[in-house]
């Protein structure tokens, strides 16, 4: 199926696509010591999540998925409001987004 | 039909690449700008399988919003030369990267075995269903008391990261 090599791309495609984006925001995530690279690794998870949500409505006529994928939207767009803050609290107190800060918080 | 193989491996290669850059560069500024690249690619994956309107929102909210916060905290930090990109130790680092290549396969090799287990209509035939009048027909009617705490949601984490963002002191504030 995924070797075929004919003109039709299947839901197949997709999900492996969506699995490879998903395992290299992970990476970022835990390779990255960066806050900020952290949070794009997030968001990079986030979209591999949707591109399956989008797959699975595609391929089995169903709406629903696109709806999901509109609420991961926004409480994606909300996370990174929050992270982005937490980065700039931490920011004004030790001057780096380094995440060996993090473990310092406390208050 | 725009389901060409070509034009699906173009936009996954484009993908991939542009997500490995994300992670593997050390300056903060180009991951922000191949994650923008990312978005896009992905925005135009979603045109392909015909959810227009999720598309446009992934332009807007991904490629718009959520990336000017980024560049802006950015600028705002005015980080120097980054001295450690990645985390320490050779052998931990090497493990994240087989456990996440394993999870890759696993998940590769679900897909590949659950073929037959899934109903896949082999073509759309009714574009009916995906138009964005019936997004907002479903938006507006089974999802609406969704909608409406997604607001209020929203509303209290805008209030919660300008409380955060103006704390004196940081997190050690006294």
């Amino acid at each position: 199926m995924l070797d075929s090599g004919t003109a039709t791309i299947g839901l197949n495609h997709y999900l492996v696509l969506s699995a490879v984006v998903f395992t290299i925001g992970m990476l970022g995530v835990l390779l990255r010591r960066n806050v900020l690279v952290m949070l794009m690794g997030i968001e990079l998870m986030l979209n591999a999540v949707n591109l399956t949500f989008i797959a699975f409505s595609h391929f089995t006529s169903n709406i629903n998925g696109q709806i999901m994928v509109f609420f991961v939207m926004t409480i994606a767009a909300a996370e990174a409001g929050v992270g982005l803050a937490l980065a700039v609290a931490i920011f004004k107190k030790f001057k780096e987004v380094n995440i060996q800060f993090f473990e310092r918080l406390k208050g | 039909m725009m389901h060409s193989s070509g034009m699906f491996y173009l936009l996954s290669t484009f993908i991939v690449v542009f997500s490995l850059a994300v992670i593997m560069l050390s300056n903060p500024i180009f991951s922000a700008l191949f994650l923008a690249l990312s978005m896009i690619s992905m925005a135009f994956v979603f045109f392909v399988l015909d959810a227009h309107f999720i598309a446009g929102v992934q332009l807007m909210v991904y490629a718009g919003a959520v990336m000017v916060l980024f560049v802006m905290v950015l600028m705002l930090f005015d980080l120097g030369k980054e001295t450690e990109v990645f985390s320490k130790g050779k052998f931990t680092g090497l493990l994240k990267i087989a456990c996440a290549g394993w999870l890759c396969g696993l998940i590769g090799g679900a897909v590949y075995m659950s073929t037959e287990m899934i109903d896949v209509e082999a073509q759309v035939t009714d574009s009916v269903s995906f138009t964005t009048k019936a997004l907002a027909t479903e938006l507006f009617t089974n999802y609406v008391f969704a909608f409406e705490a997604l607001g209020v949601l929203l509303l209290l984490v805008a209030i919660g990261v300008v409380a955060v963002s103006r704390m004196k002191g940081g997190t050690h504030a006294r």
